[in-house]
């Protein structure tokens, strides 16, 4: 079937990530994660527990908003977690362990920059801030990486401003800090990466259907390791589709590609 | 009057306040904001406040664009899958206003450490990114000697006034969510020196004793309670009323031209702009 569009290709490829032993949560601005997880749980992964807004415990939505922070997601929650504090103990913990980050730049050891472009003090774009990207790339240990914009202003070499961790400055850094895990693979419009067992450099897994190595590596601001023969992405099934285009009606996860 | 205890006018709300304060806004995103307080704010052209938002967007846009802000303690600001927030964008850009980034848990450690009387509060949040280093006598990497852990120590922030918005609040300052999304809002009460709550109604004491389990905060740990029906607008008071969507777009498109927005603004939120240079350096 070759009627999918590449915003239903990247949910499909995260999807891939999420075993069934999953309890994620979910920030602002999480089109594609959140279909992701309503995908994964609809098919291979009915055990996913999903915390909408990080507050709705394992919701049925009908749809979802212009923000995955509002309550359009949160229709027929278990429970609704609404304190910080509850939120912060389960994240420490590990009871909660997956989450997924995107920035405004990206490095080779997925570390993420979702706070300025440009010096701190004069920033050339100012932008939201880490939010709780500093704390959660400590705290919980499986992290998936996505972004709608695979080029080289993106993917960098050196980040303006590390907001959040990923593996450091690669190697041993996290486990030297006493941190667990880290990113397991990044998911973009181009490709998806994973990470050296060894160095923590990213590492090109599979590349989209059209797609050629060259032009990721052509995209990557960074040197992305390329070893022996790269397959390509597996598209989404027609079930995938299907079941996309159902969780998600009005296309919210578009809203990330505009 | 009797049976006023606690509850002030919302027109005199902006004189709890005064210029230069440590006040913490609560909300979270496009939730649940105390959004007519910073109208009045706004109104009352209130300066040099030193604003704590953890995650927030329309209601710390709102106070920069009218001058109030001299400095914003925040997680993250946007109006999510609105943009971002423009008028913080563009002081941040220009230097008008001073950011002072945390991220959320870091910021709500430093609010628990205040709340405990401690001069820190540990967490392994914030490690091996540039946030500390913003701030280094804020929050700062410290070593266990006993366990030879690593965590960073953020310091105790105290706000001088908390302001948050509830369903149902009565004349003794106890507060109801009915229910809600209590999200950072009951840790900022819990640390602030003062405590206001705006609610969307004030109802009679009788009805917090006829269901005391629904009480989300107590009497005691409020000052002031003032009466802000639809006091979240544009922000949504769930389950009452959503997020006003269509304000985002307007107050966005809006926010393109300076004369627009000035106009713009002066008609939904009333006070005069800063004067904002328009042009992001």
């Amino acid at each position: 079937m070759s009627d999918w569009t590449i915003d239903e290709l990247m949910v499909a490829a995260l999807a891939r990530e999420l075993p069934d032993d999953t309890v994620c949560f979910n920030g602002a601005v999480s089109f594609v994660p959140v279909t992701a997880f309503l995908l994964a749980r609809a098919t291979h992964a009915p055990g996913l527990i999903w915390v909408a807004s990080s507050i709705a415990v394992d919701p049925r939505p009908e749809r979802i908003g212009e923000s995955t922070l509002s309550d359009a997601l949160w229709d027929g929650a278990a429970m609704l977690q609404s304190s910080a504090a509850d939120f912060w103990a389960y994240a420490q913990s590990g009871r909660l362990n997956t989450f997924c980050f995107r920035g405004a730049q990206m490095d080779a050891y997925g570390n993420v920059n979702n706070t300025v472009i440009g010096s701190y003090d004069a920033p050339k774009i100012r932008l939201p801030g880490g939010g709780g990207m500093a704390d959660l790339g400590c705290q919980v240990p499986r992290i998936l990486l996505w972004s709608t914009t695979h080029d080289p202003r993106t993917f960098v070499a050196k980040l303006d401003f590390r907001s959040g961790l990923g593996w450091g400055d690669g190697g041993d850094h996290r486990a030297r800090l006493g941190l667990e895990g880290g990113p397991r693979a990044c998911v973009t419009n181009l490709a998806v990466m994973d990470f050296h067992p060894e160095s923590k450099r990213m590492r090109l897994r599979s590349v989209h259907p059209g797609v050629s190595v060259d032009q990721v590596v052509e995209a990557t601001g960074f040197d992305l390791l390329v070893e022996g023969d790269v397959p390509e992405t597996e598209p989404p099934t027609d079930e995938q589709v299907r079941v996309i285009r159902e969780v998600d009606p009005t296309d919210a996860r578009k809203r990330e590609f505009a | 009057m009797p049976g006023q205890g606690k509850i002030v006018a919302l027109s005199e709300a902006a004189e709890l306040v005064p210029d230069g304060a440590l006040l913490a806004v609560g909300g979270l995103s496009l939730n649940c904001t105390p959004m007519s307080f910073c109208r009045e704010l706004v109104r009352a052209g209130r300066r040099d406040l030193e604003l704590v938002a953890v995650v927030s967007g329309m209601s710390t846009d709102w106070l920069i664009a009218a001058g109030c802000v001299r400095k914003l303690i925040m997680g993250l600001t946007s109006f999510e899958g609105f943009g971002l927030a423009p008028n913080f964008r563009r002081a941040a850009q220009a230097g008008t206003i001073e950011v002072e980034e945390y991220s959320e848990h870091t910021l709500i450690c430093a609010l628990q450490a205040a709340t405990a009387g401690v001069p820190f509060m540990p967490t392994r949040a914030g490690l091996g990114t540039d946030m500390p280093a913003l701030h280094p006598d804020r929050t700062w990497e410290m070593v266990d000697e006993r366990s030879g852990q690593r965590f960073l120590a953020c310091a105790a922030l105290q706000p001088e006034i908390a302001v948050i918005h509830v369903h149902e609040a009565d004349a003794d300052g106890n507060a109801r969510m009915n229910p809600k999304l209590v999200w950072f809002d009951t840790e900022l009460v819990k640390a602030a020196k003062r405590v206001i709550v705006t609610a969307e109604r004030i109802i009679d004491n009788a009805e917090f004793r006829a269901a005391p389990e629904r009480t989300s905060i107590p009497g005691y740990a409020v000052d002031h309670v003032i009466e802000a029906p639809r006091g979240a607008w544009p922000t949504a008071c769930w389950p009452e009323y959503p997020y006003d969507g269509q304000f985002y777009i307007d107050y966005q498109r809006a926010a393109r031209d300076p004369e627009a927005f000035a106009a713009f603004f002066a008609e939904h939120v009333g006070g005069q702009l800063a004067g904002l240079d328009p042009t992001p350096r």
